[in-house]
């Protein structure tokens, strides 16, 4: 019996530093964002400053607003790649509306956000109905829409939107209350996909369908309305950025967001999202934004290449995978003791 | 009011070359445990699938209360008040026991917001009525199968279903598990939810059971009530033929010399979506030319684990393995077919059949042994082995998943003989096949042990460990229980072995000292 005693106590510290290292391992997003502030804030005066994180926050609510529909596709096991091509199409649509149609910002927006839906509509059926692959259905709705955006004004530039239509402005130059429009924008939207996410019965869904699509379907889910929900969240998301960086730029451009959709699967997986789908968070993929927006923004103050960002905003995203990959082994390889622990404690 | 719930009349359904059911009629009597039997493939669990919305039959009726009913989703069937605990655990791992019993319906306050205490509540009650004590908010993934199982059952009483069709319940359960499902079954029969059950072991049957309906071959083939009921006509009815008491066949020619020897192997259990795993503890055992062991045990004693750990497909924590005397290192599938280990596993669709290539490619398949192959010479070592094995297949360049389970078995058992393996095992040889292929499965083993192989297989069956085997391990919660000859086999003795013991039930977590 004594040796039994000396196992359990010996267990028990190894469950509670394990526990520790789960939580840190679990909130690496939220860590490796406190450090990269506290490093760049050493390392350069201006980077914490009022004046930079407007600039950078701005910056980062283009790529979380974009993460949100990402989230939701891969937490079902899908994924999206059109979203980067469908902001441009959206925006090009609202110039098209505004300057060959002569209409007001509103109705530039209205059909904006209707074409975007569309788009996602189709993903959403090649991947329900069509049975097609959502990697590959939305790799060919890629090149679909960037095609269509080229399309709508023969490859060239609508520019001057502003000065046929006043309030186009508002959306990427408004502020209110010190605070840039698509920031509010940015946090509107995280709290209405985390309280879906989190609280309704959409949500659960979707992480049901994630973790076992097989058993989600028997136990009565609509597995096919969950995924449609998500590549039309997913292209509503993308219309919204196309539209603020028209505004931002004053004019819409074909090519705006091309390799967003890169950008928006690397904040998801930053943030603790399984490709495999099933796990994660929709605030981690706001983190996970951020984390890059910081990177990118501090190596710029040091001064170093865009080239060397590159390099290490790449090593940043593997690294992050390999880590979780690590806490999900780990977890299973601790669990018996974290089980016993709470066996002990009366559980 | 009718004695009759449900009756479903003239059931067929097709699957790609093989009728699962030939025009089937089937009742559900009210507030009475409705017993279905027969062997695996005969069409029970299909004619579930269709009760519970999962399939559609191709043809047929179903009434409710004498009302003819149309099932087409399982949430219509929840509608109407028909639960089903598949027979395959379908949970969803990665969400809380609370939220697994109310997925799909979730209860929601003002039409958007999940209502979650009220889910913890109710789920706890449920449980509660189990006589489970689980924390609803521990996340499934973390949960032993068994009690995976309890979150299913859980999910059918708190929906108040009418019928709850329980597809082999009890194949994960300990016995102390088993034993309280019982109550359940009974109490919630006199709650008046009419119960239909699905069992292989005769006992549970007999002692639940008050109407018995016999499926064989997609047909029902006796149906009588308890007290016309005796364990000789079940067998009889669900063989078709009198009840076998040896195997009749080649007789073995078993050398001395041993071909394998495995040495204190140890697995660590693991929890989690993918990589579920039992523990196996210090497992050895030896196995000569020419001979079949069996390894026996209930789901989750570790069987497969085992098994997968001599193939190379899992990572073997600790123990040793000998071929032919000499120590071989087996860290993954290409080492142990190197060392003339192969394995036909458990689940052919996910881990063996590759659907989209024909017959003749799935034999051959990783058979190369020279950087070139001939063709020439791989069609006729193909052929010879069909021939052998009586693969009845009218074309080989047909895709394989024309063939009949038997056959599809058969096609897995000649990839793995084109390997000239030294030691043969087989993951549940006869899931999934019909009662002929099945004897006929049980035929090749003895022919190619009786020419000098060795074979491992393992089962979940009693009478299948009983008639195939010369020599059987009794696996219970990843420990040899037991070794018991030829002549030692019994039903009593393989069930009493295998059961984990009140005492240990809960050892699955424990410390074992």
């Amino acid at each position: 019996m004594a040796t039994l005693q000396v196992l359990t106590r010996s267990d028990r510290l190894a469950s509670s530093s394990a526990r520790t290292v789960l939580l840190l391992l679990r909130a690496r997003a939220l860590v490796v964002l406190v450090l990269l502030v506290i490093v760049f804030s050493a390392l350069t005066p201006v980077f914490f400053t009022t004046n930079n994180f407007a600039i950078l926050t701005k910056h980062v609510a283009l790529s979380a607003i974009l993460a949100i529909g990402t989230t939701f596709a891969i937490l079902t096991g899908g994924i999206d790649l059109s979203l980067g091509s469908v902001a441009g199409l959206s925006g090009m649509v609202a110039g098209l509306v505004i300057t060959s149609y002569h209409q007001g910002a509103f109705a530039a927006i209205v059909a904006a956000i209707l074409v975007a839906l569309l788009v996602g509509l189709l993903n959403g059926f090649l991947v329900v109905r069509a049975g097609v692959a959502p990697f590959i259905a939305t790799l060919g709705t890629l090149y679909m829409a960037r095609g269509a955006a080229l399309l709508l004004s023969s490859g060239r530039t609508f520019p001057n939107l502003a000065s046929k239509s006043s309030a186009v402005a508002i959306l990427g130059q408004g502020a209110f209350l010190h605070i840039p429009v698509p920031v509010w924008l940015m946090l509107f939207l995280y709290g209405v996909a985390a309280f879906v996410a989190s609280r309704t019965p959409l949500g659960r869904h979707i992480y049901g369908v994630g973790g076992n699509e097989r058993a989600a379907r028997l136990a009565g889910i609509e597995v096919s309305k969950v995924k449609l929900f998500t590549y039309l969240t997913s292209a509503f998301g993308a219309a919204l950025v196309g539209l603020i960086i028209a505004s931002q730029l004053d004019a819409s451009h074909p090519a705006t967001g091309e390799s967003f959709e890169l950008n928006a699967i690397a904040a998801v997986v930053l943030g603790g999202t399984s490709l495999s789908g099933g796990r994660g968070s929709i605030t981690g993929s706001l983190l996970g934004a951020f984390v890059i927006g910081v990177l990118a923004d501090g190596l710029v103050m040091l001064g170093i290449s865009e080239f060397w960002q590159m390099v290490i905003t790449g090593a940043v995203i593997v690294l992050a995978v390999a880590i979780d990959q690590f806490q999900v082994r780990l977890q299973a390889r601790l669990l018996p003791f974290l089980l016993r622990s709470d066996i002990e404690a009366g559980a | 009011m009718s004695d009759v719930l449900l009756e479903a009349r003239g059931i067929v359904r097709l699957y790609p070359g093989n009728i699962a059911l030939k025009g089937v009629n089937f009742r559900i009597h009210r507030d009475k445990v409705n017993v279905l039997i027969g062997e695996n493939g005969a069409g029970k669990s299909t004619l579930m699938r269709i009760l519970s919305g999962v399939e559609q039959a191709d043809d047929g009726e179903i009434f409710l209360e004498g009302q003819p009913v149309r099932i087409r989703s399982p949430r219509e069937a929840t509608a109407l008040g028909i639960a089903i605990m598949h027979q395959e655990l379908s949970v969803l791992p990665n969400l809380d026991v609370a939220e697994n019993i109310f997925a799909g319906r979730e209860l929601v306050r003002g039409r958007t917001v999940i209502d979650k205490s009220t889910e913890d509540d109710l789920a706890q009650r449920a449980l509660a009525r189990l006589q489970q004590r689980l924390k609803v908010n521990r996340q499934v993934a973390q949960l032993s199968l068994g009690t995976r199982q309890m979150v299913e059952l859980a999910r059918t009483i708190a929906h108040g279903a009418r019928i709850l069709i329980l597809d082999e319940p009890t194949s994960a359960l300990s016995t102390s598990e088993a034993s309280a499902l019982f109550r359940v079954v009974e109490e919630l029969k006199a709650s008046g939810v009419s119960i239909v059950y699905i069992s292989h072991r005769l006992h549970e049957l007999l002692h639940l059971g008050d109407h018995f309906t016999v499926f064989r071959s997609g047909q029902v083939v006796g149906e009588a009530t308890r007290a016309q009921v005796t364990r000789e006509w079940i067998v009889e009815r669900m063989s078709g033929r009198p009840e076998e008491k040896t195997l009749n066949g080649a007789k073995l020619q078993r050398g001395s010399e041993v071909l394998l020897e495995a040495r204190g192997l140890t697995l660590a259990a693991s929890v989690g979506d993918e990589a579920a795993q039992a523990p196996v503890h210090d497992v050895s055992f030896s196995l000569s030319k020419g001979e079949i062991v069996g390894i026996y045990g209930l789901l989750g004693a570790g069987r497969t684990e085992l098994v997968e750990a001599l193939a190379g497909n899992r990572k073997l924590g600790r123990g040793e393995i000998l071929v032919r005397g000499k120590t071989v290192r087996i860290g993954s599938v290409s080492d142990a077919v190197r060392a003339g280990i192969v394995l036909v596993p458990e689940d052919r669709q996910r881990d063996g059949l590759v659907p989209d290539l024909s017959i003749r490619e799935n034999i051959a398949l990783a058979a190369t042994s020279g950087p070139v192959v001939s063709r020439q010479k791989e069609l006729e070592r193909v052929r010879s082995l069909v021939r052998e094995l009586r693969i009845a297949a009218r074309d080989l360049e047909l895709p394989v998943i024309a063939l009949s389970g038997g056959n599809q078995q058969k096609v897995l058992l000649a990839r793995c003989l084109m390997r000239d393996p030294v030691v043969l095992m087989m993951d549940e040889p006869t899931r999934g096949v019909d009662v002929g292929a099945k004897t006929e499965i049980y035929r090749i083993l003895r022919e190619l042990a009786a020419r000098g192989l060795s074979v491992i297989f393992t089962s979940s069956e009693i009478e299948e460990t009983r008639l195939l085997a010369d020599r059987v391990l009794v696996l219970c919660q990843g420990r040899v229980r037991i070794e018991l000859q030829k002549d030692e086999l019994t039903d009593e003795a393989l069930f009493a072995a295998a059961s984990p013991d009140v005492v240990s039930t809960k050892s699955t977590v424990g410390v074992h000292a």
